[in-house]
């Protein structure tokens, strides 16, 4: 049964079907976003990361709020880590959002980061891409916390809103890891805490910084301070997402963004199918398991064992080890 | 090479009774079973938890009932999710239920009910056992 | 040169000796009797703390935790009060048997607590509702279904009037048990007293004002937790200050049993509740020797007798200890642990419920032996299945008579100290509730932990370990998962108000409605407001309000305008 146009009439039943097909690898999940995949481009995407602690569920609730108040509708895709052991999840973001449960114009999805399963981003991107088909105007997607899927995310989005906290050392962290290079919108939340003065002038700092590495960039990331506990905050954030938004149609990026995404996914796919297929295939050659031994037993090291390899297939540049 | 894609199941409190040990436990359990576990909160009431399990896709709802509105809460929730397209989850129950009441539970849509101090691991099988059946009946193309 | 040979001591070495004597024990004595006889468990756990049980314990064992009886025993009615906090045990005054009792609806109540105070008792407990702990009306439709199912249905002044209806020459004290919207519940009893004409002098009101275990693991919250902590402490302040002998606070540390707290996290996180509670009103210009005796405690003993035994033993000296070193109490009633005991509920069983009669004695008699504290209360062996029964409630309080009287426990002063056992056992609870006390300090105290979801994360944790040890067999519970009968018919008899009772509460709103000074209620509504905001203390403004009539749920919502509402996120659920 084609559930393209009911999903494209914004039926939560039918997009919820196949964001789950896309999820579990059905191929019906393909097929229909092959369908959908036209119309998309409308939904303004927002990545939502932080370190873990600072409350992101709590100011993605204060975000929906605002964004309802205004009259438009947003979808939310909220994953939570999967246990590497059991392949189970225990998905809890949904409750700091539930009081939104009875809205029609939210939609809000839970997924485990299934690790095992191709990755964060492959699944949460086409939940996302179904939203947008659906009619969401915003979709935001709650990362797991800080690292390289949450990265993967951040590319795949008009805006990345990062969240920190006071007392967490997390300015800091969020330094190190280099996110203060890719925050559209940078948040302070819990600001009621003690530090928060402290926490404000160093992520402030941290953006002059920045400012001077960059010194073409057209955008400057607000920083925006909030208690979401106590519902403050999600105002003034929204005002920034959609000053954002604004700033990306204004120079076109909005549209470049999305092609650049397109791009990008299609790469990592390949990449992904190419992999594996050669290794596949690689594999259970003799010769691949006869290098496998002698690397094993230390006869070998593992780089020139996979030059000789590659060339043996004839893929790569490396040459092999005469 | 696809692993089997995990069980999907909303586990919910209706109602203003707030003990959580039960859904704790049974959460974790389920957890480590390989499950994907969504937790509603509390205080729900039948709208949010069936909107809830329509846009998660669940496979399960499973619903914590330790106050006394079960009677009315629980039809009200199968007869929500059955209009919403929805009736083909399963439903099932947990909690203090006396006996006179499970055949109407039952009649409203609910396909068990475990009492408390239910066995995890009886409620793993008794879910897998379902998932197993479903496949049987409508294998994935 | 050779340096001189010291003096060769033939000094006996005690410790040595014992050491010695103990080593060919287990070789020479109980090595043989193993090879014939292997234990009859892999490993020998206590129940709650997992912590291994040697087979056998000497006075080696004191000295290895440094015991010193001064200092960590002492004297009964002396600190650290280890033995006791009355300096003659039980032997002039047993401790005070009491009883739950109380639910549904305000008439039922009457009738129940007039035949109970007939009976001789001179206490009673007033619960609530669903409705009524978390501030709704019972015509407000999201509680459609809860009326007066948990307890009395208290949507205004008049509920309680009738409720009231009591002999209070008979009635001495009265506890009520309504955390979240204390301040109205406070005022609305108070009110009540005046209407009857009774002297608050003669009367001592109870009100369990515990908030911060609703945040942990009980969940009948409404407001966030720093809000919550103000308006417990309001109610703190105003009973201090106005009825100095009514009882501000119950610290009931029971409720972490069935969240499956084990004795070290129980024992630190309700102290490190009082803590908070005792900063907030040091804050207000109290002082310690004033506040700390208004602090009680209940604490339940579970089916684990050592650790019941010994839990209640270190809880008496950590809660004197911290007093003294952390607080500088030195008023002597600052530094007893007052409390009440009881056997948990937790591990009576829903099979076989006669069963429970044995634990509940067994339980009971943990509590006789390590002190009870001012009362003991026992729960119903038929508790499970709901509702008390008349034949139940004379079991309980003849368990309690039969530990007293027959046994011969109460006749002398913390028996079992001295045991190698109980001595080394109670010294290790008490060091690793006093390092988790300090943890949580760390963290800023219980509130800052509330509002980070340790406490809940910690229980929740507990709850899937403990449930896994029942269902793996490695805990047994007979009748569950030992010595299992065949299904047995069980009468599970739920308790069944009429739906008549819920619809007859709502006409009442309405009438109260119509017939009361409008205007005048939403004036007042409107000066608890302002005090919610301007800080200043909320019963007062409650108390005019309430006399107004304006209605339970009425005032709640207007704390919630001002406070806003408290949602809690799987992590401070503790899923």
């Amino acid at each position: 049964m084609d559930r393209a146009p009911a999903v494209l009439q914004g039926d939560v039943g039918a997009g919820a079907r196949v964001i789950r097909w896309l999820e579990d690898e059905d191929p019906r999940g393909r097929e229909h976003l092959a369908r959908l995949y036209p119309h998309t481009g409308r939904a303004h995407l927002i990545g939502v990361t932080g370190p873990a602690g600072v409350g992101k569920s709590s100011v993605v609730d204060i975000i929906i709020t605002a964004y309802r108040a205004r009259g438009l509708k947003v979808g939310v895709v909220a994953v939570d880590p999967t246990s590497p052991f059991t392949g189970g999840a225990i998905l809890g973001d949904r409750v700091r959002m539930q009081r939104h449960a009875a809205d029609d114009g939210v939609f809000i999805r839970s997924m485990g980061a299934r690790g095992q399963m191709g990755g964060l981003a492959r699944a949460s991107f086409d939940a996302m891409l179904v939203l947008d088909a659906m009619g969401y105007d915003v979709v935001l997607v709650e990362t797991v916390g800080v690292g390289q899927d949450e990265l993967e995310v951040v590319s795949l989005t008009h805006t990345t809103v990062l969240i920190s906290a006071p007392g967490l050392g997390d300015e800091v962290q969020a330094i190190k890891a280099g996110l203060m290079e890719v925050g559209d919108v940078l948040v302070l939340n819990k600001a009621d805490r003690d530090g928060a003065h402290q926490a404000m002038s160093q992520i402030e700092l941290a953006l002059h910084l920045r400012e001077i590495s960059a010194p073409d960039a057209t955008w400057r990331p607000p920083l925006v301070a909030a208690t979401a506990t106590r519902g403050e905050g999600g105002e003034a954030i929204v005002d920034a997402l959609q000053a954002h938004r604004a700033h990306l149609e204004d120079t076109g990026e909005f549209a470049a963004q999305a092609a650049r995404r397109a791009y990008h996914v299609f790469v990592r796919v390949l990449g992904d199918v190419a992999r594996a297929r050669l290794l596949d295939e690689a594999l259970i050659r003799a010769d691949a398991r006869a290098l496998i031994d002698e690397v094993r037993a230390r006869r070998l090291d593992p780089h020139a064992a996979a030059a000789t390899l590659s060339a043996a297939l004839r893929i790569g540049a490396l040459e092999p080890l005469s | 090479m696809a692993k089997t894609p995990p069980i999907r199941i909303l586990l919910a409190k209706l109602g203003l009774d707030t003990h959580t040990v039960g859904v704790t436990v049974i959460a974790h359990a389920l957890r480590d079973a390989g499950m994907e576990v969504i937790f509603s909160g509390l205080k729900q009431t039948p709208e949010m938890v069936a909107n809830t399990a329509i846009q998660e896709d669940v496979d399960v709802v499973g619903v914590s009932s330790l106050s006394a509105g079960h009677m009315r809460n629980i039809p009200m929730l199968a007869r929500l999710l059955r209009e919403k397209g929805g009736g083909d989850k399963l439903l099932i129950v947990g909690g203090v239920i006396p006996e006179e009441d499970m055949p109407m539970l039952l009649e409203a849509g609910v396909s068990k009910i475990f009492t408390m101090g239910a066995d995890t691991r009886d409620i793993i099988a008794y879910l897998q056992a379902w998932r197993a059946a479903q496949a049987v009946a409508a294998p994935a193309s | 040169m050779n340096e001189p040979r010291p003096p060769r001591d033939f000094t006996p070495d005690p410790a040595a000796e014992l050491e010695a004597h103990e080593a060919s024990w287990r070789t020479e004595t109980r090595g043989p009797y193993l090879q014939r006889h292997p234990e009859r468990k892999e490993a020998f756990r206590t129940q709650a703390l997992k912590w291994d049980i040697k087979p056998l314990y000497t006075p080696a064992d004191l000295e290895a935790v440094g015991f010193d009886y001064l200092k960590d025993s002492g004297f009964p009615g002396e600190y650290p009060f280890t033995r006791g906090n009355n300096p003659n045990g039980n032997r002039s005054q047993l401790w005070t048997m009491a009883q739950v009792t109380g639910f549904g609806r305000g008439l039922e109540w009457s009738k129940r607590a007039r035949y109970l105070l007939d009976q001789g008792l001179q206490g009673l407990i007033l619960e609530y509702d669903l409705p009524t702990t978390n501030g709704y009306d019972s015509d407000n439709p999201l509680v459609a279904g809860e009326v007066g199912r948990a307890g009395m249905a208290l949507d205004s002044l008049e509920d309680l009037e009738q409720a009231f209806d009591l002999p209070f020459d008979k009635l001495k004290y009265l506890m009520s048990v309504c955390n979240a919207p204390q301040p109205i519940n406070l005022a609305m009893i108070i009110a009540a007293l005046e209407k009857k004409g009774v002297d608050p002098k003669d009367f001592v009101l109870h009100i369990v004002n515990g908030i911060l275990i609703e945040y942990t693991c009980v969940g009948r919250y409404i407001y966030p937790p720093e809000h919550g902590m103000r308006i417990a402490a309001d109610c703190f302040e105003y009973i201090v200050r106005n009825h100095p002998h009514w009882q501000p606070i119950s610290i009931i540390a029971a409720q972490l049993q069935p969240a499956r707290a084990n004795p070290v996290q129980e024992m630190a996180f309700s102290i490190s509740i009082a803590m908070e509670y005792i900063d907030a009103m040091l804050a207000r210009g109290f002082d310690i020797d004033t506040i700390a005796p208004y602090f009680h405690f209940v604490i339940n003993v579970d089916m684990d007798f050592f650790e019941g035994v010994c839990k209640l033993r270190a809880f008496r000296k950590t809660w004197a200890k911290l007093m003294r070193e952390r607080y500088g109490a030195t008023n002597p009633a600052a530094l007893k642990l007052r409390y009440m005991s009881s056997p948990a509920t937790a591990s009576l069983t829903l099979q076989q419920p006669l069963n429970n009669i044995g634990r509940l004695a067994i339980m009971a008699t943990a509590c006789a032996l390590a002190g009870p504290g001012e009362t003991m209360t026992t729960p119903l062996h038929d508790e499970a299945h709901a509702l008390p029964a008349e034949e139940a409630i004379r079991v309980g309080a003849a368990i309690q008579h039969i530990v007293a009287h027959e046994t011969g426990v109460a006749d002398t002063i913390d028996p079992l100290a001295g045991s190698y056992y109980v001595e080394a056992l109670t010294k290790k609870i008490e060091d690793e509730a006093c390092a988790e006390i300090d943890r949580i300090k760390a963290m800023g105290g219980a509130l800052k932990a509330i509002e980070q979801g340790y406490f809940q994360r910690v229980l929740g944790r507990e709850q899937y370990e403990r449930n896994r040890d029942l269902e793996t067999g490695a805990r047994k519970l007979v009748g569950v998962n030992h010595l299992v009968a065949p299904e047995e018919k069980r009468e599970l008899e739920i308790w069944r108000l009429d739906d008549e009772m819920e619809q007859t509460q709502i006409e009442k709103l309405r009438q109260l409605r119509a017939r009361r000074d409008n205007p005048a209620v939403e004036a007042a509504i409107e000066r608890v407001r302002e005090a919610a905001r301007s800080g200043a203390n909320l019963v007062e403004p409650c108390l005019e309000a309430v006399k107004l009539y304006a209605t339970h749920g009425e005032l709640c919502d207007a704390l919630r305008d001002v406070f806003g509402v408290h949602h809690a996120d799987s992590q401070t659920v503790g899923v």
